[in-house]
């Protein structure tokens, strides 16, 4: 039998450990004014701390008005925050550098109507100040992957409703980010359309880049995070790695979420544990 | 620099795939050919008027294609949610605002290029001859002026809710400059006060656009203008559209887009 | 009855309505004094009495013109510019101006109205001479006379609008003919002008001068200035206050006329009429002593030279 000193230089140092946070968000609090409250502010998301570690692919789940697209707001630049700090790669949201090395795909996806594909591409390409010759084999590298090289040189308003999910792809990869958000990525998708962006979050995954997605769907979180964390009422519920959450709590992460969000209490189901 | 130019390029693009312009442009071109083939007691060397139909399309026409274009880039990026995966780039909001302002403003000037080509060649095919250096002048202090527009449109579409809103004050409000805001001084003085003070500082603060409407001076053939007094007026108007611009940053920072 | 039905009886009842009343409506349309659609003219369709309006405007930017854009806006004096200054040099009308025409600016009130004086025309001058590029080179009188065609379109604009402001026909006509050598059209349009206001004195007289500075033709000239002199005598004469400019005109052009013809009898009936209505019966007496002097000796008179302008009373 091994003493604890055996045992514990045994164990090997956790990866996740090793691995440094690319999102980290401390205490935030949003707070929108109500018109008809005469002033008074509605809180929408209350002490937040979360992290999402480099390599992760992490879904962020939620009801709808949990504060999941305000969280994302924050993260983006869109919305300031009330209180509390987010951080991406390091450098504080509210400055543009941080958003140099994401890609964000939007849930509803609409583009310039008058530009092409390609044209689209450039203009963002020249904003992440890619050189020029890499822009072009980024685009083309691009367009291939969501299978639009065909319709490259087409204006966008001739698109179909899936052409121009994957533009919003492809624009979300153009500069090879290590970090990308989604906002509801497979939303308005039929089934082949789901599997190709699954097919990419994988991908990204096996190149050690992170993903942050939310989601309503819970069987493709299932597939493909590492971690989830849900949100209700703009407070964090739950936190943790999919496979100890569900080893745990010995139910699908689909009773998990409806406990969490108090939709319904079966006697046979175990009690929550602590966050 | 790279950012600004390149959210300019896409407003340039607009307008060119955009019809306003050619509209406003063959609309032009066709009531000054009509009105250039009128024969006015036999006479084909009269040139004045035409000049002055001209120039006073060229100048409305500028001014609804500035401001039209201007008071819908933000609003229309919001409402079409291309803001979202556009902010959501190492872009400032300082930045996009700048990009949009230049890009309205190249665009402007490549339509003034266009409408002052035209009103050269009508006007040397009556006169029988070319002021370049007025035709030059009256150029640019049109296209400065219209950046001074320009940036007061884009404040006003960050102020204002409608772009319709945005647009109709806008056009009033340029239109009372150009008209009025010479005389403005000579009002004040007749009446009293507290209103004779209230108008002189509506005097001192507006920027004086009429100042860039030289219409006279090239439909009269008068003499260019000093350089250093364009010099000075181009300054002018960039002090203004700073002005207008550091405002509307300062507004566009604070606004919820979401 | 099935709703399709009953929308095509009520779309057919209405119809027939509609019919009835537009046939009942238009005989008292047709008979209404205010009725516009009767007129052939497609501005008095369109804007009916308001057209005098605009026509006003076009009259003032013709004069505008006149002085290359330099020219007084509703809010500067215009003491000097109650007459058109097209209309004061042509001669057809008296001059009411008072006051220095290059005045009207005044001092510059601030450093914004003195800077926006080099963006417009700030320098009294008249197209006949020279305009602005003969204020630039320092041309004197009569330089580019001809220059003043570009006051044209907006005359003839101005008449078209209000075809009767007799004022714009003279003054068009002169020009025209003085300084355009346009002749012919100047005749046409004077005459356009009497179609539009029969018996006016002011076209009479201005056709009469066509006819004895243009044309040659004393004769003719002497026709028109008498039917001129009687319209006025029917017109202006009973009024509180007659045009005495136009009187003196016709009566002084009258004199003239008979006066180179040899007929000093009838000069002098023409001078007695001009010195009654003259500022200045002085000058005028001076003339008649000449023209008695002549029919006193029984001897020709030598032509006096034709005046570029109508000679005012002295």
């Amino acid at each position: 039998m091994n003493t604890l000193a055996e045992n514990v230089s045994m164990i090997k140092p956790s990866p996740l450990l090793a691995r440094k946070a690319i999102v980290k968000i401390e205490n935030l609090c949003v707070e929108y004014r109500r018109r008809e409250l005469c002033g008074a502010t509605k809180p929408v998301v209350n002490n937040l701390n979360l992290s999402v570690q480099e390599g992760e692919v992490y879904g962020f789940l939620g009801p709808n008005g949990a504060g999941k697209t305000t969280t994302m707001n924050v993260l983006l630049g869109f919305t300031n925050a009330t209180s509390g700090e987010a951080w991406l790669f390091g450098e504080n949201v509210r400055e543009p550098i941080a958003r140099q090395r994401i890609g964000y795909l939007p849930e509803l996806t609409y583009y310039y109507k008058f530009l092409s594909a390609e044209e689209l591409l450039r203009f963002y390409a020249c904003i992440f100040r890619i050189p020029k010759a890499e822009r072009e084999r980024r685009i083309d590298d691009v367009l291939k992957l969501v299978e639009l090289e065909h319709a490259r040189k087409r204006q966008i308003k001739t698109y179909s409703k899936g052409m121009q999910q994957r533009v919003g792809l492809a624009q979300a990869l153009v500069n090879n980010p290590e970090l990308l958000i989604l906002d509801e990525p497979t939303s308005g998708l039929d089934p082949v359309g789901r599997m190709k962006v699954r097919e990419v979050i994988q991908r990204l995954k096996n190149e050690g880049k992170t993903v942050f997605f939310s989601s309503h769907e819970l069987g493709e979180v299932e597939t493909v995070c590492d971690r989830v964390a849900i949100l209700h009422q703009g407070e964090l519920k739950l936190d943790g790695r999919l496979s100890e959450l569900a080893e745990s709590n010995r139910c699908s992460l689909e009773q998990l979420f409806l406990r969490v969000v108090g939709y319904e209490h079966h006697p046979d189901t175990p009690p929550l544990p602590c966050v | 620099m790279n950012n600004l130019f390149a959210v300019a390029g896409v407003v340039i693009k607009e307008l060119y795939r955009r019809k306003d312009f050619y509209v406003l442009f063959v609309l032009t071109i066709l009531i000054c050919v009509v009105m250039g083939s009128v024969r006015i007691f036999n006479d084909a060397k009269i040139a004045r008027y035409l000049k002055e139909i001209c120039l006073l399309l060229v100048w409305i026409s500028s001014l609804v294609i500035a401001i039209t274009t201007t008071a819908r880039q933000i609003p229309a990026e919001r409402e079409n949610r291309t803001l979202f995966p556009l902010l959501a780039k190492p872009l400032s909001r300082t930045e996009l605002l700048v990009g949009k302002f230049l890009g309205c403003w190249f665009a402007c000037g490549l339509a003034l290029l266009c409408f002052y080509l035209f009103f050269a060649l009508l006007a040397g095919s009556r006169e029988q001859h070319w002021s370049f250096i007025n035709y030059f002048q009256a150029a640019v202090l049109h296209w400065v002026m219209l950046g001074v527009v320009v940036a007061l449109t884009l404040l006003g579409s960050l102020v204002f809710t409608a772009p319709s809103s945005n647009t109709t004050i806008c056009f009033l409000a340029v239109a009372g400059i150009l008209i009025l805001g010479r005389h403005l001084n000579k009002v004040a003085l007749h009446l009293p006060e507290p209103r004779r003070s209230i108008l002189y500082a509506v005097y001192y603060c507006i920027p004086h656009l009429e100042l860039f409407d030289v219409r006279d001076l090239i439909i009269h053939n008068w003499p260019p203008i000093p350089w250093r007094v364009c010099i000075l007026a181009t300054v002018y108007a960039l002090a203004y559209a700073t002005a207008f611009l550091i405002a509307a940053s300062l507004v566009f920072r604070r606004k919820a887009i979401n | 009855m099935s709703a399709p039905r009953v929308s095509c009886l009520l779309v057919a009842a209405l119809a027939v309505l509609c019919f009835g009343l537009a046939a009942e409506l238009d005989t008292w349309f047709q008979a209404w004094a205010g009725n516009r659609a009767q007129s052939a003219d497609m501005l008095n369709v369109l804007l009916g009495d308001g057209r005098r309006m605009f026509a006003n405007h076009f009259y003032v930017k013709a004069d505008a013109y006149f002085h290359s854009g330099f020219y007084p806006t509703v809010f500067d004096n215009r003491e000097a510019f109650q007459t058109a200054h097209m209309a004061e040099d042509s001669g057809t009308v008296g001059g009411r101006n008072q006051g220095e025409e290059t005045g009207f600016l005044g001092k510059p009130r601030d450093w914004i109205d003195a800077f926006s004086r080099q963006f417009f025309p700030s320098e009294h001058t008249h197209l006949d001479q020279g305009g602005a590029q003969g204020q630039a080179n320092g041309a004197g009188d009569l330089g580019e006379g001809s220059e003043v065609r570009e006051i044209l379109p907006w005359l003839r604009l101005s008449a078209d609008l209000d075809p009767n402001r007799v004022e714009t026909y003279t003054v068009t006509a002169y020009w025209l003919r003085e300084r355009m050598g346009k002749v012919a059209e100047a005749e046409k349009f004077l005459r356009d002008g009497l179609r539009e206001n029969p018996g006016s004195y002011e076209i009479l007289y201005e056709l009469g001068r066509v006819y004895s500075e243009n044309k040659n033709d004393p004769a003719r000239a002497r026709n028109l200035w008498e039917a001129a002199l009687r319209q006025w005598q029917r017109q202006e004469a009973a009024q509180a206050e007659p045009d005495k400019y136009l009187f003196n005109q016709i009566a002084a052009h009258l004199a003239m006329l008979e006066q180179k013809e040899g007929n000093y009898r009838q000069a002098l009936v023409y001078l007695e009429m001009w010195k009654t209505r003259s500022p200045s019966p002085e000058s005028v007496q001076k003339f008649i002593e000449e023209v008695r002097q002549k029919l006193d000796r029984g001897t020709p008179d030598i032509p006096r030279p034709a005046d570029k302008k109508p000679t005012e009373a002295p």
